[in-house]
């Protein structure tokens, strides 16, 4: 009772091979598989996952930036700018990537949306803070050498204010990469895929805890090298901590 | 039920969507706020007192910044997962994620707001023959209090906003309607991640009066 | 004060990451839009594991043929996704022809896998779209549980479980309003004492060994049937309908793509056995081979590829 059987006979069913005993009885940690699948499964997963938290983190900063200027020079703005901000962190970002979609549609465009929004809250407050943390005197004595606004801006307050925005940055960075995992919600992209996919497969621990192992590896070594960053670009820090 | 437009039209019928479903918003809410309760209390009885001990000997500061880094790099989803794999679907599970999430931003933050209040104040307390215990709960925690309930803040709204994704691995709550948008609709998925919000609106401002409060307490004299 | 180096360095940080985000914001909009003359063709799955294989059996034969193939997988389920197709997001997805005719066209299930594939057809057609051939093998939605439950409850067809005072049952979230799941089960069968389980992320086999849910709703060609663990239930009234599954493309996609297209993806469609979807179900959901791998597998044994 099939409809419309072709012609021939049935197919070759190739021998697929049989999954290693730690992978048929779901072990712990099955080595086999992890050779087996870094490169088709992991690999691919982490890079995709390198570049959507790569892409928020740079969109999300520039952004920030206007924001936090905007901010800064018209104290009117700050209070809305930062209650609309606050208010966007509380959206679950499950529910944050399924508004966007009838916008931007199943695609990595809606993800971005979502994770440059998170992005755009850490930095906007530690820039803003950052900026107004600038020790009046370090303005007198700009003001008394005679620099002019910009001047000012741009040789004062910025390089000051530079200690909080790598703090927002790092912090930013490794929100990033955590919330892109969810990001597998919506699209079959990053970290979060292999962690779905194997939690359909009747919880499949070797990818649970692979591509979760990935994912922290993957954040606390943009922390790490934020702070190497850190520490480069603001040698005077330490100093005072030593102080 | 599908894949429904988004305009202005969607936050309206969102709200008839909380208009109908109150009752079943309501307890799904309820079942929302009993995990992240849990968890936050749990978190709380594990790290508070932690905390606030190391900062009052001022040791552990590598451990306390550690803490924080390592909490910050640990995504919610993975530690769903993970609590999937070693405790299989029921209470623990979700419930293990959720206190792993919110002890570095508790421990952190009770850590810095006493090992930062001014070593003169201390030793005034400690020259006028109170003991450690005391000059902890008397002299540092009243002045540390602000931070430390800023910790426990931040903790909160991370775990109300993170028990959402609870639901995948059948926490219940809100998080069942918001992941479910083929029953719920998009209007389901807007009305139940506004009543998310508003829980963790709600919290926070609970604790801010709570803080507030608190503070009302005589204390030393700064 | 402020050492000069420093003042540089502050400056570079944010030329760089402005440069940085403008490059990348530039490549991400300037993705071209294909116009070219031969079209693509937009392959879309709906997301479980057997979605995943025919999705790959399809998009990679189409590529070894020549064309050029844009794979969306994992939209959603048949709702989603019947959207997605008819708003010209996709122009290719693997169907179930039991579930276009019962649960998208909202008919009463005709009483022959031919009869089924033909009212798919003609309802898919009023829509711009069309159905290739349809596959020998055919999947239906069944009423799973753990051998020993249904030992237990000493039930062996869906209507036995009439005499269980209540029991849960686990399934995929549309299943709810469908006449070939949870729908059928309380209207057909009268089993009105049932407690709908939606599924986020889980499979029902893991509800069912963790004793989380009587009964839940597992597809005919899961390779965990095969075993003794678990028992499905005989469906007399046959509310789960006939599930070959065809390949719905788009009528403009179809003139578009010349006669090779339909050969293609109709060869594939003729090899698709009841045992060789086992097979290549239980490559990836025990064996832990990924869809991808599998699917050229099969392709290269049967000289599709």
């Amino acid at each position: 009772m099939t409809p419309a059987l072709a012609s021939g006979g049935g197919p070759v069913i190739p021998n697929f091979g049989q999954g290693s005993s730690c992978e048929i009885h779901n072990g712990w940690f099955c080595t086999d598989w992890v050779r087996a699948h870094w490169g088709d499964t992991l690999q691919p997963a982490l890079v995709q996952h390198v570049e959507l938290a790569a892409i928020a983190v740079a969109i999300g900063f520039v952004l920030a930036s206007a924001l936090a200027f905007a901010g800064f020079r018209f104290r009117l703005l700050d209070p809305p700018i930062g209650f609309f901000a606050d208010f966007l962190y509380t959206i679950p970002s499950l529910a944050l990537f399924q508004l966007l979609v009838p916008l931007t549609g199943l695609t990595v465009t809606t993800v971005e949306i979502a994770l440059v929004s998170y992005t755009l809250l850490i930095l906007y407050r530690n820039m803003i803070e950052g900026l107004r943390g600038v020790p009046p005197d370090a303005l007198e004595a700009a003001r008394g050498s005679g620099f002019t606004r910009l001047q000012t801006l741009v040789h004062v307050e910025l390089p000051l204010a530079l200690p909080a925005v790598i703090a927002g940055l790092r912090i930013a960075t490794v929100s990033t990469i955590s919330i892109a995992t969810v990001a597998a919600f919506v699209i079959p992209e990053g970290l979060g895929r292999p962690i779905f996919v194997a939690l359909e497969q009747e919880v499949f621990k070797t990818e649970i805890l692979t591509a979760g192992g990935l994912a922290v590896l993957l954040a606390l070594s943009a922390d790490a090298v934020l702070v190497l960053a850190q520490r480069a670009l603001t040698p005077w820090s330490r100093l005072e901590r030593r102080a | 039920m599908l894949a429904d437009q988004f305009e202005p039209g969607t936050f309206v019928d969102a709200f008839r969507f909380i208009g109908h479903n109150a009752g079943f918003l309501l307890q799904k809410s309820g079942e929302h706020l009993e995990l992240s309760l849990t968890a936050l209390g749990i978190a709380l009885l594990l790290s508070l007192p932690l905390g606030l001990w190391l900062g009052h000997r001022h040791r552990g500061l590598f451990f306390a910044v550690s803490v924080s880094n390592v909490g910050r790099a640990l995504p919610s989803l993975v530690l769903i997962a993970v609590g999937l794999t070693i405790f299989g679907i029921g209470f623990w599970n979700n419930t293990a994620a959720l206190v792993v999430l919110a002890v570095p931003p508790i421990l952190t933050n009770a850590y810095f707001a006493i090992d930062g209040v001014d070593r003169d104040v201390v030793e005034a307390a400690r020259g006028m023959g109170l003991g450690e215990l005391q000059v902890l709960w008397r002299v540092e925690l009243p002045l540390g209090l602000p931070l430390v309930i800023a910790g426990i803040r931040i903790a909160v709204i991370f775990v109300i906003a993170t028990a959402t994704i609870a639901a995948i691995a059948g926490g219940g709550g809100l998080g069942e309607i918001i992941v479910d948008q083929p029953s719920y609709g998009l209007s389901g998925v807007v009305a139940a991640s506004l009543c998310v919000s508003a829980l963790a609106f709600l919290a926070a401002l609970l604790l801010s009066l709570l803080l507030r409060q608190m503070s009302r307490r005589p204390g030393p004299i700064p | 004060m402020i050492r000069k180096h420093t003042r540089r360095a502050a400056k570079a940080v944010f030329a760089i990451s402005l440069g940085v985000a403008i490059v990348l914001g530039g490549t991400a909009t300037a993705a071209p839009k294909k116009t070219a003359a031969a079209p693509t063709i937009v392959v879309g799955t709906k997301n479980f594991t057997e979605e995943y294989i025919l999705g790959q059996l399809y998009k990679q034969a189409l590529e070894g043929a020549g064309f050029k193939v844009s794979y969306k997988e994992s939209i959603g389920s048949s709702e989603l996704i019947d959207t997605a197709i008819t708003s010209g997001k996709i122009n290719f997805y693997p169907e179930y022809t039991g579930v276009i005719v019962q649960d998208l066209a909202k008919k009463k299930s005709p009483s022959s896998a031919a009869a089924t594939f033909a009212a798919a057809k003609k309802f898919e057609e009023t829509r711009g779209l069309t159905l290739l051939n349809a596959t020998p093998f055919y999947d239906t939605d069944s009423f799973g549980m753990l051998t020993s439950t249904a030992k237990k409850l000493g039930v062996k067809t869906i209507a036995d479980m009439k005499k269980v005072k209540s029991f849960s049952f686990a399934g995929y979230p549309e299943c709810k309003t469908r006449i070939t799941c949870l729908l059928g089960l309380k209207q057909v069968y009268g089993l009105t004492q049932v407690q709908f389980v939606p599924l986020a992320s889980i499979s029902v086999y893991t509800l069912l060994d963790q004793g989380k849910i009587t009964a839940g709703d597992v597809f005919s060609t899961d390779p965990q049937l095969a075993g003794t663990k678990y028992t499905i239930l005989v469906d007399t009234n046959h509310i789960f309908g006939f599930q070959n599954v065809a390949p719905v493309v788009s009528q403009k996609l179809l003139s578009a793509a010349g006669p090779k297209f339909a050969q293609i993806v109709n060869a594939v469609s003729a090899k698709l056995t009841l045992q060789a979807m086992i097979a290549m179900n239980k490559a990836v959901a025990i064996d832990k081979a990924t869809p991808a791998a599998v699917a050229a597998g099969f392709l290269k044994a049967n000289n599709l590829k």
